[in-house]
């Protein structure tokens, strides 16, 4: 709870320390509980909000600079162009392609913080989320654990994709994947989001 | 006997001649038997390509181009015929076809024998393509990078010296944010770069006996993930135990009892089934293909040129 007190008063980087703890303990005593689900719900907020809170100030940043920039290079087009006499057509042009290439430029370095489409193979075919706990089943295929378990109990023993037999013994932990989608979290906060 | 069919015949004697000079190193010789085999019967594919063969013995690219693109009018599924003017295509530095060629190579052969060593030759080549394409275009975009970046310092600079020049005072403040100012632009320029400057691929993306990024990536029961050939090949090791030196106390026993049975020294054991890093049993039928890891690396791949760097 003092990681939902700090959240509310904007301490978001705190905030996720004391939820990623909470988690821990939680995680420790009763792996299976709802508790643990629901701390995880709030700790994904939380790493939401950090990053939110963060990109913004990112963004803002990159944006004056690029203003500025675009400003100095403008200037510098316009110093050049009044000291060049003839050829100033493909000055022009070469000036406002200049321009796009640094727009470009800019682009790029915000590309992280742009929020997209997390890729495929780092979703589940059922959830359409990013993998927290994915599984891969004897016919190649990568689904998150609770939702896989979830369909053998309720649906029937197959691969809902392939359609081939599948018993939960048969689920294999898909650790590199795991790994995978924590690492593009790491570098792309704003697939924390859940609606 | 009709002249076709005579011809014909003198062709495929011309052509076996000129196979037999190709084992000899004398390549001169089997490109004058394969040239009067093509001008007897100029639509067989395969005097093309042999011929084309001959030329790259001799590094004479242009003449591979021209018997290639001749072999594939005859036959457009003639592997050897894109193998090589992939090859060709990237002696004269048009990457983007050979690397097409190639593909093309690759593609027809894996259909034809998958299990081949041909596939993994033909890999290669593709793989050193696809780098040699990734160097020459992200060498044209950091060049283009460079001089943007350096524009538009000038341009920065010169705003500042105009803008400082325009303000009394508060000098210090406005060197300081002016430094961050370049600083903050370098860092800009970096980030966008970030993408074409070698660095190590992911750890998940790499199997953890080659350290090269999958290829054709499988998962064991133990949740690891490895290159398939590689890990087959551990499985498939075979070891000679001699039984003298590793089990005296067996074989001091057989002897003791005296069986009138031949002894045999050695015995054959399959030391390899079991997870390399987990140690649990494995066995070759319990590999399962990690499609979404094979889609992650061939994803990076795209992305990070750099990558496809063998060494």
């Amino acid at each position: 709870m003092l990681g939902l007190a700090l959240l509310q008063r904007e301490d978001y980087t705190e905030g996720v320390k004391e939820l990623e703890k909470a988690l821990d303990l939680e995680r420790g005593a009763s792996p299976k509980g709802y508790k643990v689900e629901e701390i995880w719900q709030d700790l994904a907020r939380a790493r939401y909000l950090l990053w939110e809170h963060e990109s913004t100030k990112r963004s803002w940043d990159l944006q004056n600079l690029k203003e500025t920039c675009m400003a100095a290079l403008k200037e510098k087009h316009f110093l050049d162009t009044s000291q060049v006499e003839g050829f100033v057509d493909e000055n022009i042009q070469s000036n406002l392609e200049q321009l796009e290439a640094l727009n470009g430029v800019f682009n790029k370095a915000a590309e992280d913080d742009i929020p997209t489409d997390v890729p495929d193979y780092l979703c589940c075919k059922i959830t359409l989320d990013i993998f927290r706990d994915p599984v891969i089943t004897p016919s190649g295929l990568t689904y998150e654990r609770a939702v896989i378990l979830d369909h053998l109990h309720k649906v029937g023993n197959f691969d809902p994709v392939s359609r081939e037999p599948l018993y939960s013994s048969q689920l294999v932990p898909n650790l590199a994947i795991k790994e995978a989608a924590r690492a593009f979290l790491e570098t792309h906060g704003w697939a924390y989001k859940t609606d | 006997m009709s002249l076709t069919v005579a011809a014909a015949k003198q062709a495929e004697k011309l052509r076996i001649d000129g196979n037999s000079y190709f084992k000899k190193d004398r390549f001169g010789a089997a490109i004058d038997a394969y040239t009067e085999a093509i001008t007897l019967c100029p639509d067989v594919p395969i005097y093309w390509t042999n011929r084309a063969v001959c030329h790259r013995k001799r590094n004479d690219w242009t003449r591979v181009e021209e018997d290639c693109r001749r072999a594939i009018q005859l036959d457009h599924n003639s592997i050897k015929a894109h193998h090589m003017l992939g090859l060709a295509l990237l002696q004269r530095e048009d990457y983007t076809e050979g690397v097409k060629e190639l593909e093309k190579a690759l593609d027809l052969e894996r259909g034809a024998s998958p299990k081949g060593y041909k596939v993994e030759e033909i890999w290669q080549d593709l793989a050193r393509a696809r780098y040699l394409l990734w160097e020459h275009e992200s060498t044209k975009r950091s060049w283009d990078l460079q001089n943007l970046k350096e524009t538009c310092m000038a341009a920065l600079k010169e705003k500042h010296f105009l803008d400082t020049s325009q303000v009394e005072g508060f000098v210090d403040e406005n060197i300081q944010s002016n430094l961050e100012q370049l600083e903050a632009l370098n860092g800009v320029f970096n980030k966008a770069a970030e993408d074409d400057i070698p660095t190590d691929v992911p750890d998940y993306l790499c199997c953890k006996i080659t350290l090269d990024i999958f290829r054709d990536p499988v998962i064991t029961p133990s949740g690891l993930t490895y290159e398939r050939a590689v890990i087959l090949d551990h499985l498939h090791k075979v070891a000679l135990i001699d039984i003298q030196l590793s089990f005296p106390f067996i074989y001091m026993h057989i002897f003791i009892l005296q069986c009138h049975v031949l002894i045999l020294n050695f015995v054959i054991f399959k030391v390899g089934n079991f997870d390399p890093v987990s140690r649990e049993p494995l066995y070759s039928s319990q590999l399962v293909p990690n499609l979404a890891i094979k889609e992650a690396a061939r994803a990076f791949l795209e992305t990070h040129g750099w990558a496809y760097k063998t060494d």
